[in-house]
């Protein structure tokens, strides 16, 4: 069989977008500024998912896909493919982070207190109709006398010098040799920095459909938040001629570490911990991602195998993989027909003659 | 705000305190300073834009379970760099505004360099208050949700 070149639909084509956009209405500039006011939520998940921190851009890709989450994604991925990258900003360090929520269900007392900041954890899941009869809903927040200190230690530090936690040596690598996911291959025995690097880029969705899997049973471990942080973090860049550190600005980031069971042995028993960051706040990608960072430790179930998990939690591979089962695959399909069509006719044919051959028989007795 | 000379006022903020605040000021107050600063920085000596683009910034965070070092993800970033002399004015904002970033490089040069340092160090402290002062009714509110609690 050859493969047969096709031509057609470049009308169908162009009209078929222009429906798309059309349907969505007008895109203008106010409705992006609306966007970006507004759901800073779904920014921060596009955003994340995008690994690349602009609010504005990320607002505009939403209102030009109409919310489609994953062509967001991929707008703002292919947006940041036109960027030079300009230099790597200082690594951020936990204890640095203008905490502005940070929980632990592990421990009720710890260093700095529990500061729940804002969350809807605690509030009545109820449509508020009210809205939509005209009224104006606002709230407004009874603030303490006095700021909050805004850095709060990570807990696993505590839990270090507690000694629950072996000691670490910190990493010395310069930002610019810290393997990049963007610039070299994910390959496996993963590296500890390409998979937090993936799992922080990783699809809000999958993240939580594999760290469910795990929580709710096909793990081994039984999780429990040791913290979950929401943040504003510095970017500290360097200034090229005097070599100044300075900040450019403050972006939101989220972060979380997940304990489970007792580890090491009787006479030294120790905490294990698993840990997750991503651009924007959003904590239920964070929380999901630890526990898949803990799960990954050990081997089992595929939610625990490191390849099975990075590779299928990529949102622009995997939804563009999904979706490319739209576009035409008739000259393969054709030829699984083809090839069905030939077994079926062989298959008569034997029957056929089978058949031939049991009548010829009986004719002859 | 009374008179206060420029040598203490040059003391007041550090190139680093300075660089924070304008990248965080509001960007039209920051264009606005610097035009109003743009003819003395002309008068003193020619001036060269060497950079004026935008691009990403690489953000490394480091994990605190293992102390691993791994990168977050990009920021978008404007980036502006003047010359004039033998100093080098920088600008980098979050974002993509060109003329704000160029703004930062121009006052930043001009920070170096002691020109309309009277000027500009009025405008830091104007802009470090406002910054600190969101930021205290921030953390404020932030203090009200602290959890006060009981054990039976």
């Amino acid at each position: 069989m050859a493969y047969v070149a096709a031509r057609g639909g470049e009308q169908a084509i162009l009209e078929a977008e222009n429906l798309y956009r059309e349907l969505l209405g007008t895109l203008s500039l106010e409705r992006v500024k609306i966007i970006e006011e507004t759901m800073p939520y779904l920014i921060d998940r596009v955003m994340g998912e995008a690994s690349i921190y602009a609010p504005e851009l990320a607002a505009l890709a939403i209102a030009q896909t109409g919310g489609e989450l994953y062509e967001s994604v991929l707008l703002l991925r292919a947006y940041r493919s036109t960027q030079p990258r300009l230099a790597y900003a200082a690594p951020l360090e936990q204890d640095d982070l203008k905490t502005v929520r940070r929980v632990s269900a592990a421990f009720k007392d710890i260093p700095g207190g529990q500061v729940l900041g804002p969350t809807l954890d605690y509030s009545h899941r109820v449509l508020r109709m009210e809205v939509l009869r005209g009224e104006t809903v606002t709230h407004q927040t009874k603030a303490a006398p006095q700021a909050s200190p805004s850095s709060f230690p990570a807990l696993a530090a505590w839990q270090r010098q507690a000694g629950l936690l072996p000691e670490i040596q910190a990493d010395q690598t310069v930002p610019s040799e810290i393997p990049d996911v963007t610039r070299e291959p994910l390959l496996f025995p993963v590296s500890r920095a390409h998979k937090l690097q993936s799992l922080a880029r990783g699809d809000t969705g999958g993240i939580l459909a594999l760290g469910y899997a795990n929580m709710r049973g096909y793990g081994a471990v039984h999780p429990t938040i040791n913290e979950v942080r929401l943040a504003y973090a510095e970017v500290l860049l360097t200034h090229p001629s005097t070599g100044v550190q300075f900040s450019a600005g403050q972006v939101r980031v989220s972060s979380s570490e997940i304990v489970t069971n007792f580890a090491g042995n009787p006479q030294d028993p120790r905490l294990e911990l698993g840990f997750s960051a991503t651009l924007g706040w959003n904590e239920v990608k964070t929380i999901a991602a630890s526990m898949l960072d803990l799960s990954m430790e050990r081997s089992g179930h595929p939610s625990q195998t490191p390849e099975f998990v990075l590779y299928h939690t990529e949102p622009v591979e995997a939804s563009g993989f999904c979706i490319h089962f739209k576009l035409p695959h008739y000259v393969t399909f054709q030829s699984s027909l083809e090839a069905m069509r030939d077994v079926k006719g062989k298959g008569h044919r034997e029957k056929v003659k089978e058949e031939s051959a049991v009548a010829l028989e009986e004719a002859m007795l | 705000m009374g008179y206060i000379p420029s040598k203490v006022m040059q003391e007041t903020f550090s190139q680093s305190q300075a660089l924070a605040i304008l990248t965080q000021a509001a960007a039209q107050e920051v264009k606005a300073l610097a035009e109003e600063l743009l003819p003395l920085l002309e008068q003193h000596a020619p001036l060269e834009v060497t950079q004026n683009r935008t691009g990403l910034v690489m953000l490394p965070y480091r994990d605190t379970v293992h102390g691993t070092l791994f990168h977050l993800g990009e920021v978008l970033i404007a980036e502006a760099q003047v010359r004039q002399n033998n100093l080098l004015g920088y600008g980098m904002v979050l974002g993509r505004d060109l003329e704000q970033a160029l703004a930062v490089a121009l006052l930043d040069l001009a920070f170096q360099a002691g020109i309309g340092l009277e000027r500009l160090n009025r405008f830091l402290e104007a802009a470090q208050s406002e910054q600190t002062h969101v930021h205290n009714q921030l953390f404020a509110k932030v203090d009200a949700t602290r959890v006060q609690m009981e054990t039976f």
